[in-house]
Protein backbone atom coordinates (compact mmCIF):
# COMPACT_ATOMS: atom_id res chain seq x y z
CA UNK A 1 0.00 0.00 0.00
CA UNK A 2 2.98 2.23 0.98
CA UNK A 3 4.94 1.59 -2.36
CA UNK A 4 2.07 3.26 -4.79
CA UNK A 5 1.94 6.05 -2.49
CA UNK A 6 5.96 6.70 -2.32
CA UNK A 7 6.50 8.47 -5.12
CA UNK A 8 3.66 11.61 -3.32
CA UNK A 9 6.01 11.19 0.39
CA UNK A 10 9.26 11.04 -1.01
CA UNK A 11 8.12 14.54 -2.58
CA UNK A 12 6.53 16.02 0.67
CA UNK A 13 9.76 14.64 2.25
CA UNK A 14 11.73 17.42 0.22
CA UNK A 15 8.87 20.32 0.24
CA UNK A 16 10.84 21.81 3.62
CA UNK A 17 14.28 21.84 1.38
CA UNK A 18 16.51 19.86 -0.43
CA UNK A 19 18.07 16.97 1.31
CA UNK A 20 20.20 13.96 0.06
CA UNK A 21 18.82 10.11 0.32
CA UNK A 22 19.32 9.04 4.15
CA UNK A 23 18.23 12.18 5.29
CA UNK A 24 14.74 11.83 3.10
CA UNK A 25 14.50 8.46 4.66
CA UNK A 26 14.93 9.75 8.30
CA UNK A 27 12.57 12.42 7.59
CA UNK A 28 10.17 10.07 6.62
CA UNK A 29 10.52 7.59 9.37
CA UNK A 30 10.36 10.62 11.93
CA UNK A 31 7.43 12.68 10.09
CA UNK A 32 5.63 8.96 10.21
CA UNK A 33 6.56 8.22 14.17
CA UNK A 34 8.21 5.34 12.27
CA UNK A 35 5.10 3.55 11.05
CA UNK A 36 6.75 4.40 7.31
CA UNK A 37 9.49 1.52 7.96
CA UNK A 38 10.52 0.65 4.65
CA UNK A 39 13.60 -1.00 3.36
CA UNK A 40 15.83 2.03 2.50
CA UNK A 41 16.78 1.31 -0.35
CA UNK A 42 13.72 1.54 -2.29
CA UNK A 43 13.41 5.33 -1.76
CA UNK A 44 16.80 5.22 -4.49
CA UNK A 45 14.36 4.04 -7.29
CA UNK A 46 11.80 6.69 -6.75
CA UNK A 47 14.21 9.47 -5.90
CA UNK A 48 15.41 8.21 -9.98
CA UNK A 49 12.36 8.28 -11.31
CA UNK A 50 11.54 11.42 -10.17
CA UNK A 51 14.19 12.89 -11.36
CA UNK A 52 13.89 11.49 -14.53
CA UNK A 53 9.89 12.62 -14.80
CA UNK A 54 11.60 16.47 -14.12
CA UNK A 55 9.28 16.69 -10.55
CA UNK A 56 12.97 16.60 -8.83
CA UNK A 57 16.79 18.30 -9.82
CA UNK A 58 20.22 16.87 -8.15
CA UNK A 59 23.51 17.48 -7.53
CA UNK A 60 26.58 16.60 -6.40
CA UNK A 61 27.79 18.26 -2.95
CA UNK A 62 30.83 17.65 -0.48
CA UNK A 63 30.17 19.92 2.90
CA UNK A 64 33.52 20.98 4.20
CA UNK A 65 35.22 17.94 5.34
CA UNK A 66 32.42 16.05 4.71
CA UNK A 67 30.79 12.89 1.86
CA UNK A 68 29.46 13.66 -1.09
CA UNK A 69 26.66 13.63 -1.59
CA UNK A 70 23.87 13.57 -4.36
CA UNK A 71 21.13 16.31 -3.45
CA UNK A 72 17.94 16.72 -4.15
CA UNK A 73 14.73 19.47 -4.51
CA UNK A 74 11.79 20.02 -5.63
CA UNK A 75 11.35 20.86 -8.98
CA UNK A 76 8.69 23.90 -10.34
CA UNK A 77 6.77 20.92 -11.75
CA UNK A 78 7.69 18.63 -8.43
CA UNK A 79 5.99 20.77 -6.18
CA UNK A 80 2.52 21.53 -8.59
CA UNK A 81 3.14 17.47 -8.58
CA UNK A 82 3.05 17.20 -4.69
CA UNK A 83 -0.21 19.72 -4.44
CA UNK A 84 -1.88 18.02 -7.19
CA UNK A 85 -1.26 14.37 -5.33
CA UNK A 86 -2.25 16.39 -1.75
CA UNK A 87 -5.55 17.39 -3.14
CA UNK A 88 -6.17 13.76 -4.83
CA UNK A 89 -5.18 11.90 -1.25
CA UNK A 90 -7.36 14.22 0.85
CA UNK A 91 -10.19 13.26 -1.60
CA UNK A 92 -9.60 9.88 -1.48
CA UNK A 93 -9.00 9.12 1.89
CA UNK A 94 -11.89 11.65 2.93
CA UNK A 95 -14.20 9.10 0.82
CA UNK A 96 -12.49 6.28 2.86
CA UNK A 97 -12.96 7.19 5.98
CA UNK A 98 -16.35 8.25 4.86
CA UNK A 99 -16.78 4.73 4.03
CA UNK A 100 -15.27 3.29 7.21
CA UNK A 101 -17.46 5.59 8.75
CA UNK A 102 -20.98 3.74 7.76
CA UNK A 103 -21.37 6.51 5.35
CA UNK A 104 -21.11 9.22 7.83
CA UNK A 105 -19.09 11.99 6.79
CA UNK A 106 -15.58 11.99 8.97
CA UNK A 107 -15.66 13.14 11.84
CA UNK A 108 -19.02 12.13 12.82
CA UNK B 1 39.61 -8.64 2.48
CA UNK B 2 36.50 -6.41 1.17
CA UNK B 3 34.04 -5.32 3.65
CA UNK B 4 30.42 -5.69 4.00
CA UNK B 5 29.80 -2.50 2.33
CA UNK B 6 32.17 -3.31 -0.29
CA UNK B 7 31.05 -6.34 -0.78
CA UNK B 8 27.11 -5.19 -1.06
CA UNK B 9 27.93 -2.23 -3.48
CA UNK B 10 29.51 -4.84 -5.88
CA UNK B 11 26.86 -6.90 -6.33
CA UNK B 12 24.19 -3.60 -6.33
CA UNK B 13 26.50 -2.82 -9.40
CA UNK B 14 26.90 -6.12 -11.07
CA UNK B 15 22.92 -5.89 -10.89
CA UNK B 16 22.77 -2.67 -12.20
CA UNK B 17 24.87 -3.83 -15.39
CA UNK B 18 21.81 -3.62 -17.62
CA UNK B 19 22.84 0.12 -17.14
CA UNK B 20 25.74 1.02 -16.54
CA UNK B 21 25.91 5.13 -15.74
CA UNK B 22 23.02 3.85 -13.65
CA UNK B 23 24.96 1.20 -11.78
CA UNK B 24 28.19 4.11 -11.65
CA UNK B 25 25.62 6.82 -10.16
CA UNK B 26 23.58 4.81 -7.99
CA UNK B 27 26.71 2.92 -6.34
CA UNK B 28 28.09 5.99 -5.56
CA UNK B 29 25.32 7.74 -3.96
CA UNK B 30 24.52 4.36 -2.14
CA UNK B 31 28.11 4.42 -0.66
CA UNK B 32 27.49 7.33 1.25
CA UNK B 33 24.19 6.70 2.53
CA UNK B 34 25.63 3.26 3.77
CA UNK B 35 28.49 4.97 5.57
CA UNK B 36 26.36 7.35 7.16
CA UNK B 37 23.85 4.62 8.13
CA UNK B 38 26.79 2.54 9.41
CA UNK B 39 28.44 5.23 11.79
CA UNK B 40 24.95 6.29 13.04
CA UNK B 41 25.22 2.84 14.68
CA UNK B 42 25.70 2.61 18.16
CA UNK B 43 27.82 -0.31 17.48
CA UNK B 44 30.18 1.90 14.88
CA UNK B 45 32.96 1.02 13.90
CA UNK B 46 32.41 -2.35 13.78
CA UNK B 47 31.16 -5.39 11.27
CA UNK B 48 27.91 -5.61 12.82
CA UNK B 49 27.37 -1.48 12.17
CA UNK B 50 28.27 -1.81 8.31
CA UNK B 51 25.92 -5.40 8.22
CA UNK B 52 22.87 -3.50 10.15
CA UNK B 53 23.12 -0.72 7.94
CA UNK B 54 22.96 -3.02 4.98
CA UNK B 55 20.08 -5.34 6.05
CA UNK B 56 18.32 -1.88 6.80
CA UNK B 57 19.03 -0.67 3.04
CA UNK B 58 17.75 -4.25 1.53
CA UNK B 59 18.54 -6.71 -0.67
CA UNK B 60 20.41 -5.11 -3.82
CA UNK B 61 18.21 -7.95 -6.24
CA UNK B 62 15.31 -6.49 -5.11
CA UNK B 63 15.96 -2.84 -5.47
CA UNK B 64 17.95 -3.84 -8.96
CA UNK B 65 14.23 -5.12 -9.84
CA UNK B 66 12.86 -1.26 -9.56
CA UNK B 67 15.72 0.52 -11.18
CA UNK B 68 15.26 -2.21 -14.32
CA UNK B 69 11.45 -1.61 -14.26
CA UNK B 70 11.69 1.53 -14.20
CA UNK B 71 14.51 1.12 -17.00
CA UNK B 72 12.31 -1.18 -18.86
CA UNK B 73 9.46 1.79 -19.30
CA UNK B 74 12.06 4.90 -20.38
CA UNK B 75 13.70 2.99 -23.29
CA UNK B 76 10.44 1.31 -24.83
CA UNK B 77 9.01 5.16 -24.55
CA UNK B 78 12.65 5.96 -26.40
CA UNK B 79 12.12 3.15 -28.76
CA UNK B 80 8.84 3.97 -29.59
CA UNK B 81 9.98 7.51 -30.80
CA UNK B 82 13.02 6.06 -32.93
CA UNK B 83 10.37 4.12 -34.54
CA UNK B 84 7.99 6.99 -35.43
CA UNK B 85 10.94 8.79 -36.31
CA UNK B 86 12.57 6.13 -38.60
CA UNK B 87 9.12 5.20 -40.05
CA UNK B 88 8.38 9.24 -41.25
CA UNK B 89 11.87 9.31 -42.88
CA UNK B 90 11.31 5.84 -44.72
CA UNK B 91 8.49 7.14 -45.75
CA UNK B 92 9.44 10.73 -47.03
CA UNK B 93 13.06 8.91 -48.73
CA UNK B 94 10.58 6.58 -50.54
CA UNK B 95 8.30 9.69 -51.83
CA UNK B 96 11.36 11.04 -53.16
CA UNK B 97 12.83 7.59 -54.65
CA UNK B 98 9.43 7.20 -56.20
CA UNK B 99 9.61 10.78 -57.71
CA UNK B 100 12.77 10.79 -58.85
CA UNK B 101 12.70 7.34 -60.55
CA UNK B 102 9.60 8.10 -62.07
CA UNK B 103 11.53 10.41 -64.10
CA UNK B 104 14.28 8.01 -64.82
CA UNK B 105 12.81 4.58 -65.24
CA UNK B 106 12.59 1.30 -62.98
CA UNK B 107 13.82 -1.31 -64.56
CA UNK B 108 14.60 -3.68 -61.68
CA UNK B 109 12.84 -7.18 -61.28
CA UNK B 110 8.55 -6.56 -60.13
CA UNK B 111 10.14 -8.08 -56.65
CA UNK B 112 11.99 -5.34 -54.96
CA UNK B 113 9.82 -1.96 -55.79
CA UNK B 114 7.08 -4.99 -53.65
CA UNK B 115 9.16 -5.73 -50.91
CA UNK B 116 10.01 -1.08 -50.78
CA UNK B 117 6.53 -0.82 -50.59
CA UNK B 118 4.67 -3.59 -48.68
CA UNK B 119 7.52 -4.13 -45.87
CA UNK B 120 6.80 -0.19 -44.97
CA UNK B 121 2.95 -0.94 -45.22
CA UNK B 122 3.93 -3.96 -43.09
CA UNK B 123 5.83 -1.98 -40.93
CA UNK B 124 3.91 0.90 -40.76
CA UNK B 125 0.67 -2.22 -39.35
CA UNK B 126 2.82 -3.56 -36.64
CA UNK B 127 4.15 -0.81 -35.21
CA UNK B 128 0.32 0.66 -34.99
CA UNK B 129 -1.33 -2.17 -33.59
CA UNK B 130 2.35 -2.89 -30.82
CA UNK B 131 1.70 0.39 -29.78
CA UNK B 132 -2.06 -0.13 -29.06
CA UNK B 133 -1.86 -3.94 -27.60
CA UNK B 134 1.25 -4.66 -26.65
CA UNK B 135 3.87 -1.34 -25.56
CA UNK B 136 5.94 -2.60 -23.52
CA UNK B 137 6.79 -6.01 -25.67
CA UNK B 138 10.13 -6.45 -27.63
CA UNK B 139 8.47 -8.15 -30.29
CA UNK B 140 6.44 -6.10 -32.25
CA UNK B 141 9.32 -3.36 -32.28
CA UNK B 142 11.71 -6.20 -33.33
CA UNK B 143 9.08 -7.29 -36.59
CA UNK B 144 9.34 -3.78 -36.96
CA UNK B 145 12.06 -3.41 -37.56
CA UNK B 146 13.23 -6.27 -39.56
CA UNK B 147 10.18 -4.89 -41.99
CA UNK B 148 12.18 -1.38 -42.13
CA UNK B 149 15.30 -2.50 -43.13
CA UNK B 150 13.89 -4.84 -45.79
CA UNK B 151 12.27 -2.32 -47.22
CA UNK B 152 14.91 0.37 -46.95
CA UNK B 153 17.03 -2.17 -48.47
CA UNK B 154 14.84 -2.72 -51.35
CA UNK B 155 14.29 1.19 -51.64
CA UNK B 156 18.46 1.93 -51.85
CA UNK B 157 18.72 -1.31 -54.43
CA UNK B 158 16.19 0.56 -56.54
CA UNK B 159 17.69 3.56 -56.16
CA UNK B 160 21.31 2.23 -56.32
CA UNK B 161 20.98 0.85 -60.06
CA UNK B 162 20.67 4.85 -60.91
CA UNK B 163 23.23 6.26 -58.14
CA UNK B 164 25.14 8.68 -60.03
CA UNK B 165 22.38 10.86 -61.44
CA UNK B 166 20.47 11.12 -57.88
CA UNK B 167 19.67 14.24 -56.39
CA UNK B 168 20.71 15.02 -53.23
CA UNK B 169 17.80 14.76 -51.42
CA UNK B 170 17.12 11.36 -52.24
CA UNK B 171 21.08 10.70 -50.68
CA UNK B 172 20.78 12.54 -48.40
CA UNK B 173 16.70 10.92 -47.31
CA UNK B 174 18.96 7.47 -47.46
CA UNK B 175 21.15 8.46 -45.51
CA UNK B 176 19.16 9.35 -42.71
CA UNK B 177 17.54 6.31 -43.09
CA UNK B 178 20.00 4.13 -42.38
CA UNK B 179 21.46 6.16 -39.42
CA UNK B 180 18.05 6.06 -38.32
CA UNK B 181 17.77 2.32 -38.63
CA UNK B 182 21.32 2.17 -36.38
CA UNK B 183 19.71 3.82 -33.59
CA UNK B 184 16.23 2.14 -33.83
CA UNK B 185 18.56 -0.98 -33.93
CA UNK B 186 20.65 0.10 -30.81
CA UNK B 187 17.39 1.28 -28.88
CA UNK B 188 15.69 -2.93 -29.96
CA UNK B 189 18.55 -4.24 -28.70
CA UNK B 190 18.78 -2.17 -25.64
CA UNK B 191 15.05 -2.51 -24.87
CA UNK B 192 15.38 -6.53 -25.02
CA UNK B 193 18.61 -7.05 -22.52
CA UNK B 194 16.32 -4.99 -19.80
CA UNK B 195 13.34 -6.74 -20.57
CA UNK B 196 15.27 -10.25 -20.49
CA UNK B 197 17.33 -8.55 -16.92
CA UNK B 198 13.69 -7.41 -15.22
CA UNK B 199 12.81 -11.08 -15.76
CA UNK B 200 15.43 -12.69 -14.40
CA UNK B 201 15.36 -9.92 -11.29
CA UNK B 202 11.95 -10.63 -10.86
CA UNK B 203 11.91 -14.71 -11.40
CA UNK B 204 15.03 -14.76 -8.20
CA UNK B 205 13.44 -12.98 -6.30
Amino acid sequence: MLKGHLDAIVLAALEAGPAHGYAIIETIKTASSGTFDLPEGTVYPALHRLEQAGLLASAWMTPPGGRKRRVYSLTKAGSSALGERRTAWRRFSGAVDTMLNGGQAWPA
Amino acid sequence: MAGVIETYLATLRRELDFEPALARRMTEEIEAHLWDAAEADPAWPSPDAERRAVERFGLAREIAAEFAADAVSRQSRRTWLALLATLAVTFVAMRLRVMWLGEVGDSLSVLVPIVDRYAFIAALCVGALGWFAWRRSWLPLAICLVAIVASVAAGILRAGLFAEGAPLTVLLAAAGEIALIGLLSFHVIGLGRRLRRTALLRRVQ
